[in-house]
């Protein structure tokens, strides 16, 4: 109630907003294929410029953006001093027997690079695309695939119903850790085996409520008459608007745009792939 | 004084969209063996005000002292205040765990790092203090230094009530100073709440200890307190002896609550002419202000005039 996640729906009336949520998504994922497969310079820089202007676009404080790329800072790091100490090339300094190459800098670089951008453009998704539009446009994406047997509308509602309680979970973790941390657990002090088990007293109370909440909410479901086998329609259709078009042939021509610059093949001096 | 709250100001979610002021600036002391109780409309902040006073939150702006020792969120001295303050958060029996009824209220004794036999008579104490001791009673010559039959079950076996009860004594096991409830009785039966009442009051009177009560009821805050506090919006509006505040119709109303029914009849005999005091909260004591005002042997006569 009070918890506001990294990444979470931030509801104001943005022009992402507005966007229908398939083209959000499938524009999303265009981005996101992009460091990948345009990784040149002159791309690189039209790609960072198209999500800053998104991200202008979505009026999306940059607090939270910041927020949520802080959920990857140890990976970050942790990719960083892998490729530092792994590739092979010209060697900078050597500390005892692993070398530190200029090649291993700017590869660690790159992925490091790649990674933020990828939290950006999922973050600039889920934060102006609420949960319910997520799920519902997933429907619609994998439609296709309902086809050869996939039991799409099943995923999209438990991904609706999971999405749902993340919030729910949270507090209850807050409520958890408040009521045991009243009587006296220290999570924070004590070896390691003390701080472990300090954890059981948390998560059998949150295990046992998440489960009353599935049977509770089962039964909610069923007494409204709800069977997985009937097709449900839905009170919110989605409909592409003239908006929506528009977005998506910007999109794509952006994305053709930032390809064909891949080609360019000045200056000399490139971003490994 | 005990606990003393200064100028408390916590704001959730500060800097997001989700941003919300939950105490605006909350003075307020409490002493010794006090019993006080906190009411004020859902969302006024109540339970954020417990919650600072068991030393689970870092104020936004303000200070909450326990005994001239301030206690932020971490520290060792923040786990020294929440182990002289007690609190149980509404719904208790959510925080059960453990796998025995006995290692449950065990917990908060053995976090103190209590000898196993003091554990075992404080758990001992703590079930009788809440009536989960029956069957001790049904045989008196039982050993005493072993487990009873109910310490022994699985807490997840239990009816509501008794979970609610065991999360309770896994509490009182710690014999904090302060006792902080926060919506003890709700979702109880009037029956579970009336034992709950009564053992509230048993234990104050027992233990000396400070009590903090948190609710909607009137009656009952009325039967258990003797000074209320009033929250609304994040502000204290009004802190005095309990018969004041809830014989305090315009007060009341402002926070979101109605007069206790003995205040309303008084109120409305007080309308209609007669000479009665309003500040009488419990029915009892509305029935002998009533038999006051009209005065003896007139009850035989007249009792079935009105």
């Amino acid at each position: 109630m009070n918890l506001l996640l990294p990444g979470m729906y931030v509801a104001a009336d943005s022009a992402l907003h507005r966007l229908d949520p398939r083209v959000k998504m499938g524009g999303a994922l265009l981005l996101m294929a992009l460091p990948f497969a345009a990784p040149r310079l002159w791309s690189t820089l039209a790609l960072l410029l198209t999500v800053a202007a998104l991200t202008r676009l979505s009026t999306a404080p940059l607090s939270a953006l910041l927020r949520t790329l802080h959920t990857v800072l140890w990976v970050g790091f942790f990719m960083f001093f892998f490729y530092l100490f792994t590739t092979p090339g010209r060697t900078i300094v050597a500390l005892g027997g692993v070398g530190v190459t200029w090649e291993g800098l700017v590869a660690g670089a790159t992925q490091v690079y790649r990674l933020c951008l990828l939290v950006t453009i999922a973050a600039l998704l889920t934060f102006t695309t609420s949960p319910g539009q997520l799920a519902h446009g997933l429907e619609a994406l994998l439609g296709p695939l309902g086809r050869v047997g996939l039991p799409v509308r099943e995923i999209a509602l438990v991904l609706t119903i999971a999405l749902r309680f993340v919030p729910t979970l949270f507090d209850e973790i807050d409520k958890i850790s408040k009521a045991q941390r009243a009587r006296g657990t220290d999570f924070c002090s004590g070896n390691p085996w003390h701080r472990v088990r300090a954890w059981v007293p948390m998560f059998v109370p949150i295990f046992v409520s998440a489960f009353r909440r599935a049977e509770e909410l089962a039964v909610a479901m069923e007494a409204r008459g709800f069977r997985t086998a009937h097709p449900r329609t839905r009170l919110h259709q989605l409909h592409l608007t003239h908006r929506d078009l528009l977005a998506a042939a910007g999109l794509a021509a952006t994305s053709l745009t930032i390809l064909a610059l891949n080609h360019v093949s000045w200056p000399p001096w490139q971003p490994p792939t | 004084m005990l606990i003393h709250v200064e100028d408390l100001v916590h704001i959730y979610a500060p800097g997001t969209p989700l941003e919300r002021m939950a105490l605006r600036g909350v003075n307020v002391e409490i002493h010794p063996g006090e019993r006080v109780g906190i009411l004020g409309p859902t969302g006024s902040g109540k339970s954020t005000l417990v919650q600072h006073l068991a030393g689970l939150l870092e104020p936004t702006a303000g200070r909450v002292w326990l005994d001239d020792v301030v206690a932020h969120g971490r520290g060792a001295a923040a786990r020294a205040h929440r182990l002289r303050v007690g609190l149980a958060l509404q719904y208790p029996e959510d925080q059960i765990f453990a796998q025995t009824v006995f290692d449950e209220v065990a917990f908060g004794p053995r976090n103190l790092g209590l000898a196993e036999a003091k554990v075992l008579t404080r758990v001992h104490w703590a079930m009788g203090l809440v009536g989960l001791d029956k069957a001790e009673a049904d045989c008196p010559g039982r050993d005493c230094s072993s487990r009873s039959q109910m310490e022994q079950r699985v807490p997840f076996t239990l009816s509501g009530g008794e979970m609610r009860r065991v999360a309770l004594a896994g509490i009182l096991a710690m014999r904090p100073e302060v006792l902080i409830l926060d919506e003890p009785t709700a979702s109880l039966d009037p029956r579970g709440r009336r034992e709950l009442l009564a053992r509230m009051r048993a234990w104050q009177g027992e233990t000396g200890l400070t009590l903090i009560l948190v609710s909607h009821d009137l009656d009952e805050l009325a039967r258990v307190v003797d000074r209320a506090v009033v929250i609304v919006e994040g502000r204290l509006v009004a802190d005095g002896p309990v018969r004041r505040i809830l014989s305090d119709g315009e007060l009341l109303h402002h926070a979101g609550l109605d007069v206790p029914q003995p205040v309303a009849l008084l109120q409305a005999l007080q309308k209609a002419g007669w000479p009665v005091r309003t500040d009488r909260l419990l029915p009892e004591e509305a029935v002998a202000e009533v038999l006051r005002a009209r005065g003896p042997g007139q009850i035989a006569s007249k009792g079935g005039e009105t």
